[in-house]
């Protein structure tokens, strides 16, 4: 109760509740003073109301500037809200493009393996490979010296299946012949090297050689051992012969750029402008044959044969 | 006061049917239409509220709207008039002439010249709205401008007519 009796005396104390600020009476001063702009203004809008209601004339003009000043006032906002969005579409433009990017990295190594596994196989080539497998390998260590022997190192080895003997064939075709298989990596004898000796013809006739390598420019090789009443001509096109076993035949090996007289008077010698180019060389396949066996040991029986009649 | 009142009551209604009935169907050449009708405007009582003026205006185009069948044309011309009249008055007044005395204009209360003018003045702005309105683009300009200075002359001309008929018939 006392708590409640203590504090009614300073309600009684404060002042009205309803008193205008000075404010809000200068406000109330301006309105009324101006009240007759108020009037006019409303009175106005009722006028042009009716105008433009029950004039069909006017009301087709207002309602034809009233569509253009919206249509102005929209294409504004529209072109706000489109500059507003640049930036996300800026973002999803970017993502996207990456993602192409991506993709398209994705298709055109997919495209470069698939093409790998055919161009240094052109049609005749692909032919000639009926019989021989092959298996993808890419070199590791590819020397360029053209004084002394050059080799390649492949990264498949026995393990993979390749074995000494085996032929490599490139983009531009023949490579060499692999020398030596490791666990895992192979070296490659190449045609630039002088160890190197290829059975090879050309096309079309059956006249054959030994491509060999003098040294030199890895572009250059020549061929030996082609006899002189062979009707040659430069630009013909050397191949494989596929005597060897080694290569199938008809792989290609380079074009004859001259013909020359071999060093033992007996013979021509072709010069060949290589197929395979040695410095930009990465994906090889090297070349099993089945017959390379049956080959091998007819030849060694031939020698055995030969060594047992010279004993004789 | 009152009797002031009904006389511009009789003004009022006199003005409308005037219109309504004779002017409306007016169109000399085919431009000038007489519109005296602002001269219910123009002597009202100088003490008389603004926005008096303004609805005055309003209502008396409104059912001279009604007449022409022009809803809101002359109503809004008048608005803007009745608007316009009030400061337009004051340089026009007797020199003498206290802000709080009652005066109602007539060529005998302002003299013929300031009345004249003062009345041209209001013709004037009631013209140009309306035929602006009317025409609602610049498009005829010509035509515009010529319907304009016609009917602020006819207009005028009927206005100073009942000015002195009003004031012959006072003396």
């Amino acid at each position: 109760m006392g708590i409640g009796q203590t504090p009614m005396p300073n309600f009684s104390e404060t002042p009205p509740a309803k008193r205008h600020t000075p404010h809000m009476q200068d406000l109330l001063e301006f309105i009324k003073r101006y009240s007759y702009l108020l009037v006019f203004i409303a009175l106005e809008a009722v006028s042009l109301t009716l105008l433009f209601r029950f004039n069909s004339y006017h009301g087709s003009v207002w309602f034809t500037a009233a569509n253009n000043t919206v249509a102005i006032i929209e294409k504004a906002e529209a072109d706000v809200e489109t500059f507003i969005k640049l930036r996300q579409v800026n973002k999803r433009l970017t993502e996207e493009n990456y993602v192409l990017q991506r993709q398209n990295q994705l298709l055109r190594s997919q495209i470069e393996k698939n093409l790998q596994s055919s161009t240094p196989i052109d049609s005749n080539q692909t032919e000639a490979l009926n019989g021989y497998n092959h298996i993808e390998a890419e070199v590791v260590t590819n020397t360029n010296n053209p004084q002394r022997n050059n080799y390649i190192v492949i990264n498949k080895g026995s393990i993979d299946g390749i074995k000494p003997e085996m032929g490599v064939v490139g983009n531009g075709g023949v490579v060499g012949i692999v020398y030596l298989a490791n666990t895992r990596h192979s070296l490659v004898i190449p045609v630039v090297n002088r160890k190197s000796s290829i059975s090879c013809r050309v096309r079309g006739q059956r006249y054959f050689g030994y491509l060999g390598w003098d040294g030199g420019s890895r572009v250059h090789a020549h061929v030996d051992d082609i006899p002189r009443y062979a009707k040659i001509k430069v630009g013909e096109v050397v191949e494989t012969s596929g005597y060897s076993g080694i290569f199938p035949p008809g792989i290609f090996v380079g074009r004859i750029r001259e013909i020359k007289n071999a060093p033992d008077g007996q013979s021509f010698r072709l010069e060949v402008d290589l197929g395979t180019d040695f410095a930009n060389l990465r994906d090889v396949l090297v070349i099993t044959s089945d017959y390379k066996p049956e080959l091998d040991s007819l030849n060694s029986q031939a020698a055995a044969n030969e060594n047992t009649t010279t004993g004789n | 006061m009152i009797k002031l009142s009904f006389a511009h009551i009789g003004w009022f209604i006199l003005l409308i049917l005037l219109q309504g009935l004779v002017f409306n169907h007016l169109h000399f050449m085919g431009y000038a239409t007489p519109m005296p009708y602002v001269f219910f405007l123009i002597i009202l009582p100088t003490t008389t509220k603004r926005w008096v003026y303004i609805v005055l205006g309003f209502a008396m185009g409104l059912v001279i709207d009604l007449f022409s069948s022009t809803p809101g044309m002359t109503a809004a011309s008048l608005c803007l008039t009745g608007l316009a009249i009030p400061p337009l008055l004051k340089p026009f007044l007797p020199n003498d002439h206290e802000d709080n005395e009652t005066l109602t204009p007539s060529a005998r209360s302002m003299e013929w010249g300031p009345f004249v003018r003062f009345a041209f003045l209001a013709t004037l702005i009631n013209t140009v709205c309306y035929f602006l309105l009317e025409a609602f683009s610049f498009f005829n300009w010509q035509h515009l401008l010529i319907s304009i200075s016609s009917s602020t002359f006819i207009s005028l001309l009927f206005i100073i007519s009942i000015e002195v008929i009003r004031s012959t018939k006072k003396k």
